[in-house]
């Protein structure tokens, strides 16, 4: 018997030459088809290779039409969990939420600059470290800029996220990483309304750079929007 | 002078049509993507080396004393005309005083290398760096 590797679930249609020759394929079922690969014993490692290779399968496929990515690691057992899996309600209203939508993800990243606007309220702090650089009065510096600075990315997330809401279908952000990150964002949007949103974030670069810097990745999957807990969509 | 204020914005937007690096990939097909536990069983092995370390967060003495040592460093004054640096600097940014422009020039280049791919940024989100596609060459795959 077969085991399979979920990358997704999108509709039926022909599959890249270049997705074909690395084993992927679809089993159908009543317009909704699974994206798998067939699989040896064993689980999957996740390694670098196994992460890249997941998000370009459904990235690619993607491009043509609608993809509901899988998160990574699933196995389906047999023929028949696919299939039962693909008998979900739930499926269905998601593939159709998403037929014309995509994922962009935007990261807001501070360069080092940010430190001096933070910095200037905050003299008295620095000319005590300045005048002692004990570690007692870095701390209490780094502190306060330390707060400055969480001051600045709610505000500044804030500001980005109210002029682009009125752009997208649905935000969720998620907690950046790193000490100079702004904010994170996955923003969901319809695929042809992806030029107004790089067309707002100039705007808002004009306004806010520097020191912050945007990175935007996309058109992707709506990897943050396929929960299938979530209640329909009308 | 509209037409200006767009060249000098476009630098500071990094953008990719997918997502290239590892960090990316990881917050993407492990937190995010249909989960379906009813049905599918998840079989992983090596999560845990990937994860580890992903997040960083201001809460170390270590942070809070670079940061003072940043403050400490950088101009304040240069707040007033912060606004004027990618001028100066399309004007010849050699010229202008180190200390000033050191942060937009730093941030310009890693822009620029993660968009040509060579990564490097250096400080803290290697993660980012880590992923860019030359890496895809080189040999990670002692867990295998």
């Amino acid at each position: 018997m077969s085991r399979f590797y979920l990358y997704g679930i999108t509709r039926p249609r022909e599959v890249p030459e270049r997705l074909r020759e690395q084993g992927i394929f679809l089993i159908d079922r009543e317009g909704r088809a699974a994206v798998v690969s067939e699989l040896d014993e064993g689980p999957v490692e996740a390694t670098r290779r196994n992460l890249l290779a997941h998000a370009d399968v459904v990235e690619q496929l993607h491009e043509e039409s609608v993809v509901l990515p899988a998160r990574f690691g699933y196995i389906l057992e047999s023929d028949d969990e696919v299939l039962e899996l693909l008998a979900l309600p739930e499926v269905e209203q998601l593939l159709e939420r998403h037929e014309r939508t995509c994922e962009l993800t935007l990261k807001g990243t501070y360069e080092e600059s940010v430190l001096a606007e933070v910095g200037a309220a905050l003299n008295p702090l620095r000319d005590a470290y300045r005048a002692a650089p004990s570690v007692e009065a870095g701390i209490a510096l780094g502190e306060a800029v330390g707060e400055g600075l969480a001051e600045r990315r709610a505000r500044d997330q804030a500001l980005v996220l109210d002029k682009l809401r009125p752009l997208v279908l649905d935000v969720l952000t998620s907690e950046p990483a790193g000490e100079f990150a702004a904010f994170n964002a996955a923003l969901l949007v319809e695929r042809n309304g992806v030029e107004a949103v790089e067309t707002q974030l100039e705007q808002l670069a004009a306004r806010m750079s520097p020191p912050l810097h945007f990175k935007l990745v996309g058109p992707l999957p709506p990897y943050s929007f396929v929960r299938l807990q979530m209640p329909a969509v009308a | 002078m509209a037409v200006v204020q767009r060249e000098s914005s476009a630098g500071y937007i990094t953008r990719a049509p997918r997502s290239s690096g590892l960090a990316d990939v990881l917050e993407i097909l492990l937190d995010r993507g249909l989960v379906i536990d009813a049905y599918v069983r998840v079989s992983l092995v090596g999560i845990e080396l990937l994860t580890v370390d992903l997040r960083v967060v201001i809460a170390s003495v270590d942070t809070y004393l670079r940061f003072a040592e940043a403050v400490n460093r950088l101009d304040l004054r240069a707040v007033d005309d912060s606004k004027s640096v990618p001028d100066l600097f399309e004007k010849g940014g050699e010229e202008v005083a180190e200390t000033k422009t050191k942060g937009a020039v730093e941030g310009g280049m890693d822009a620029i290398k993660e968009k040509i791919g060579l990564g490097g940024g250096g400080d803290d989100d290697d993660d980012e760096d880590d992923g860019n596609s030359r890496s895809r060459s080189r040999s990670r795959s002692g867990n295998r």
